[in-house]
């Protein structure tokens, strides 16, 4: 029996008692695992998201609202004093519309403006559907009974002079070649799912704009927002939509990130309030913000358990010490020094708190996974489109307009990609939590029982002989 | 021998000040069986717990075998407790988690002896002090009051005290199993040649003793 397995052996003095504060207690460890691997995991998305940044910078037409408003494009003279800005490498340009299938009767959904044009018409149908039912049914403002369950969206057609880049995503050739992106032909390059939902292979024709338009590849890419899209030379589209010059969005690629934000700032003073520049910095970092402040909330709700924590083994230290004051005072007296009564009951205080990690790490191993994601989750909806309907407006607007930002929000972008880290976290959930779950019980244990350390080096060794 | 003088302990007790023990002198030659009689409250235990390096006295000096115990720094008065006194108190004060060996060898522990030579020496203690074998892996509350003051002697006795001090150590015990306490403490001591000083309310035990010392108010009335 040494002050140790003394301490240990007190813990079954009040079991009762020592159940309940177990209990408590890891539910503090078990919230600061969580934590812990919520920051991990936010961590993992936000160096990801930082490593994947490329050196480009967006142009958009100033208050670019997609279809609507033709007027506001760029133009091709602009975009050429870009080309001669410093430090810029490449410039890819494109022009984007919107196609509907000839004899279609699709709902409008707000961004009808210009593709309610009858020449706006395909023979091809869209593979991208959208299933009405998980849609907010206030959307549709009349007879809620009378509208389609299914809806296709419309097809995106872009016009671009760098068909490698589309909309900031590379294009992989599948089958066939890749177009021209500076000739002014009829030849396409669709993309799979387009391809085997119109059956169109290598060498097969489709009408749009009236026009006759030859497949002459098939692509597929990492993002799935370009699944209903078809991508012709930029001067072709210019030219089937009788808007020579026009340009909706333009890329500009930077030889170092380190002078993105110097030629962004001289890209914005060549176009003024013509048109909206972000470079990819900024744009993750919006991406990172939300990011940033689950990041925040994570690390304050650690910082929040392991005090609770603390606090509670100190109540619980404080309450011994109390109640023993007259047995540490016998102790004292029969020659143990303060060291050896403070090991005692730390050691108490450490079982206690072991225990609670063993419980601790179970509970947050379970909670880890749920509670992160809710984290995130929420955080998302806050700082994003109100509803998933509009972020697949804004996926098809993006698709047109090559903003990079909703992009995060769509498909395998950054909400898709978040959800797949979090199911990795469950692989996390193994030796280095439990390490955790370890570190954190004595850094608890170690706070708390040195507080409390102080209480029973003043225990009064003649203690013992008061009111006999 | 054990040698006091002009000892004082003043508590402060909010604005007033308490004088429980007042200017007491006496000395004690080794192996001498002393008692302690006085009303409640008359500073009895605080006398004892000067003696037993418990409490620090407001002044006056305690001077063991030479030495005098007042200034001796906290680390040395563990150590002197641990090694050079044992206490034996009214309510036993044994560690109620532990059995009778397991109290016995805490003090053993304290002054460093190895695991197998503390139960040895806890053992014999104990036979010593007539605790048959069954009752020495019992814990305090299974055993009696008598059986548990002679397990709190077993304590005191363990490292060989030169000064073992008792207050009212047959308080709480009926008159005959006291007087078997008292003489138990009483041979133990001669055989070991150890100084006790025991507080006691029994008059007929106080009369055993080799000397009586009265206090009242605080102050020593030979
Ligand atoms: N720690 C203390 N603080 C304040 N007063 C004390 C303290 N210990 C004892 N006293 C007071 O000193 C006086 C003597 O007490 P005590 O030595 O316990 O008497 P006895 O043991 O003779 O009954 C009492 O008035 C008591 O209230
Ligand atoms: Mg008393």
């Amino acid at each position: 029996m040494d002050p140790f397995k003394r301490g240990v052996k007190n813990v079954l003095r009040n079991s009762t008692r020592s159940v309940a504060v177990i209990i408590i207690l890891s539910l503090a460890v078990g919230l600061s695992l969580v934590m812990v691997v919520a920051r991990q995991s936010v961590d993992q998305k936000i160096s990801s998201i930082k490593s994947s940044v490329g050196n480009t910078i967006t142009i958009a037409p100033a208050g670019f609202s997609n279809f609507s408003s033709l007027n506001n494009d760029l133009t091709t003279s602009q975009l050429s004093k870009i080309k001669n800005v410093d430090h810029v490498t490449s410039l890819s340009e494109s022009l984007s519309d919107r196609l509907t299938t000839i004899g279609s009767s699709q709902p409008s959904f707000g961004f009808n403006s210009n593709s309610s044009n009858s020449t706006n018409q395909t023979s091809l149908t869209s593979p991208v559907t959208i299933n009405l039912n998980n849609v907010r049914r206030h959307f549709f403002n009349a007879s809620g009974s009378s509208a389609p369950t299914n809806f296709s969206l419309p097809i995106t057609i872009i016009g671009t002079n760098n068909p490698y880049q589309v909309n900031q995503s590379t294009i992989s050739i599948t089958e066939g070649k890749i177009i021209n992106g500076s000739s002014d032909n009829n030849n396409v390059i669709v993309s799979t799912s387009m391809a085997s939902k119109n059956s169109l292979k290598v060498g097969s024709n489709f009408k749009a704009f009236n026009s006759t338009l030859n497949v002459v590849g098939i692509f597929k890419t990492t993002t799935k927002a370009l699944g209903n899209t078809i991508v012709v030379p930029l001067s072709t589209l210019e030219r089937l939509t009788s808007q020579s010059g026009a340009v909706t969005s333009a890329i500009a690629t930077v030889d170092t990130s380190n002078n993105l934000s110097s030629t962004t700032s001289a890209i914005k003073k060549i176009l003024g309030s013509n048109a909206d520049v972000q470079n990819s910095q900024q744009q993750a970092n919006a991406t990172i913000q939300p990011l940033q402040s689950v990041k925040t909330i994570a690390v304050t709700s650690l910082i929040g358990s392991l005090i609770a924590g603390a606090i509670i083994i100190f109540l619980i230290m404080l309450l011994l010490v109390r109640e023993r004051k007259r047995e540490i005072g016998v102790l004292k007296a029969l020659g143990a020094s303060n060291v050896k009564v403070i090991k005692q009951f730390t050691s108490e205080a450490t079982t206690l708190t072991l225990l609670a990690a063993i419980l601790g790490i179970i509970i947050g191993g379970l909670a880890a996974g749920p509670i992160t994601s809710t984290l995130i989750n929420n955080t998302r909806s806050n700082n994003s489109s109100p509803t998933s309907f509009v972020q697949r407006g804004a996926l098809t607007r993006q698709a047109g307009g090559g903003f990079a930002g909703p992009r995060f929000f769509s498909g395998r972008g950054f909400g898709g990609s978040l959800r797949a880290n979090l199911l990795n976290v469950h692989a996390e959930v193994g030796w280095s939590i439990i390490l955790y779950g370890l570190a954190v019980a004595i850094i608890i244990a170690f706070i708390g029982s040195s507080l409390a350390s102080y209480l029973i080096a003043n225990v009064r060794p003649a203690e013992v002989l008061r009111s006999e | 021998m054990l040698k006091v003088e002009n000892l004082t302990k003043t508590f402060k007790q909010g604005e007033s000040n308490i004088t429980a023990v007042s200017k007491i002198g006496f000395s004690i030659k080794d192996g001498q069986f002393v008692s302690i009689i006085g009303k409640s409250g008359s500073g009895k235990s605080t006398l004892l717990s000067l003696l037993g390096t418990l409490e620090k006295p407001s002044s006056g000096s305690i001077v063991i075998d030479g030495e005098d115990v007042t200034k001796m720094s906290e680390h040395e008065l563990t150590n002197y407790r641990c090694k050079s006194i044992g206490f034996v108190f009214q309510s036993y004060n044994l560690i109620p988690n532990l059995t009778a060996i397991e109290n016995v060898m805490l003090p053993l522990e304290f002054a460093g002896l190895g695991k197998g030579k503390r139960f040895e020496r806890a053992k014999q203690l104990l036979d010593q002090v007539e605790i048959v074998e069954d009752k020495q892996t019992r814990r305090p509350t299974r055993l009696s009051g008598g059986e548990q003051q002679r397990v709190a002697i077993a304590r005191a006795l363990a490292n060989k005290p030169k000064l073992i001090l008792a207050d009212e150590p047959t308080g709480n015990l009926d008159s005959q199993t006291g007087k078997k306490i008292f003489d138990l403490l009483h041979n133990l001591a001669r055989s070991e040649n150890t100084t006790i000083v025991a507080v006691t309310h029994d008059l007929s035990i106080a009369g055993k003793t080799d000397k009586v010392f009265k206090i009242t108010d605080g102050k020593l009335k030979a």
